[in-house]
């Protein structure tokens, strides 16, 4: 069967990049055929990591189409407004004008407008999607979101749909997760079958893992775990250890901090590449080769380490008080 | 839920929000009666998903609903609507009622 795996974090720069692509490129190595997926479309940077500097593919995608009204052609009726099932036409100053960024493109509006070419439609793009072939033998899929626009979820959804695509049977997809427990990270973790947590031992970092830990129980997939940068704080390890045993998450290794991070992506080159015998690279290439062991022995792992209970996760809904029912 | 429209053979999705496809189907007494295709709102929409998809599920009067993955959004609106819910993927539509003795 095809494998997802996630990487995720919560907090931002702890280490979901340099983790996932050693994962990919040592999973490579072991001959599997991998698919990278870079899951952060607002601050994408696993391409940097592989070195990256131009895109095979890169297209825009899911073309969106928004509505605008012709002034000079309408006769005010009023009835795009009525029909608009997004409420995204507005009465301003005497004129009906479409709210671009409520505007979904359904043509609802055009159907009804009695005045023929008094409601146009434009083309608009909501992002783009590249792929291209890494020079470690398995193909990146990223996303590019222009800031401000909506849509994180989706183009993550957009760009595991392409890894499945092209998959195999035998194939393993290597999500990387955006910071954060947004639209993104819920997407990229939407149908994983593992998800790889990774901390650094600060209260912050161990804050940011317990909430999209919540997340990989509402999915009830089985989670691991790996503590990096360990030495800056090593008492606070144990508290993170403690939650992993109470948890049933599988701690897959401690990674000590290492300049060399940043020097080799500074370098837009991987750090297992670039140096291979530092401390983290050591340390990581113990972690990725663990993980090729699940992916051979995934029943058994998923079965040690599948969460039992479903926790699904409610997000609270707040209910205006409610109106006298005419 | 699926990505691909082929009837009882399409493959549950292994999401729900953003599944292309809802192939809806009657079960009378543990016989398939009807069986069409509807496009997932949800799949095109721009945010908020899984809401749209659970909408479209009321709209066409569905009860129960099969997917790999069901969103937090998304389990809320079909928990408050009524909507059963079955995780499950990786098998057709067909096979699905099967195991789900639906």
């Amino acid at each position: 069967m095809t494998l997802e795996i996630a990487v995720a974090s919560g907090k931002g720069g702890v280490g979901k990049s340099t983790l996932a692509s050693t994962i990919a490129i040592i999973l490579s190595r072991h001959s599997k055929p991998i698919i990278a997926v870079d899951a952060d479309a607002e601050a994408p940077n696993l391409h940097l990591i592989f070195g990256i500097k131009k895109w095979e593919v890169e297209e825009p995608y899911g073309e969106a189409m928004v509505a605008e009204i012709v002034q000079e052609k309408c006769t005010r009726c009023g009835r795009c407004a009525e029909v608009c099932p997004h409420g995204a036409i507005d009465f301003i100053d005497g004129r009906y004008v479409v709210n671009t960024v409520l505007c979904e493109g359904c043509v609802t509006c055009t159907l009804v407008c009695p005045v023929k070419g008094a409601i146009i439609r434009h083309k608009t793009i909501a992002g783009y999607i590249r792929q291209t072939m890494t020079t470690y033998g398995f193909p990146l899929i990223s996303g590019r979101l222009p800031p401000g626009r909506p849509n994180s979820g989706k183009i993550v959804s957009e760009e595991k749909e392409r890894a499945r695509a092209m998959a195999t049977q035998d194939s393993i997809i290597v999500v990387d997760s955006a910071a954060g427990i947004g639209c993104q990270v819920v997407s990229s973790l939407a149908g994983a079958n593992m998800a790889i947590l990774i901390v650094e031992p600060t209260p912050a970092s161990f804050s940011d893992l317990r909430r999209v830990y919540t997340l990989t129980r509402h999915f009830m997939q089985p989670a691991a775990l790996v503590i990096n940068k360990y030495d800056i704080n090593e008492d606070y390890v144990e508290t993170i250890e403690a939650f992993a045993r109470e948890n049933n998450i599988d701690l897959l290794g401690k990674i000590p901090y290492d300049d060399n991070v940043p020097l080799s992506m500074a370098k837009m080159a991987p750090l297992i590449e670039l140096y291979p015998d530092s401390p983290a690279s050591k340390a990581l290439i113990e972690i990725a080769e663990k993980v090729a062991w699940i992916t051979e022995h995934w029943r058994e792992w998923f079965m040690k380490y599948r969460p039992r209970k479903p926790m699904p996760y409610k997000p609270q809904i707040i209910k205006p008080p409610e109106l006298g029912k005419a | 839920m699926s990505e691909e429209n082929r009837g009882l053979d399409s493959i549950v999705s292994h999401r729900f929000g953003r599944a292309r496809y809802m192939i809806i189907v009657d079960v009378e007494n543990g016989e398939v009666k009807n069986i069409k295709a509807e496009l997932n709102p949800g799949g095109q929409a721009a945010s908020g998903a899984g809401i749209k998809a659970v909408q479209k599920l009321v709209d066409e009067g569905v009860k129960a609903v099969v997917a790999g993955a069901f969103g937090p959004n998304a389990m809320t609106a079909l928990e408050n609507m009524g909507i059963k819910y079955y995780q499950l993927q990786g098998v057709t539509v067909k096979e699905a009622l099967g195991k789900l003795s639906l």
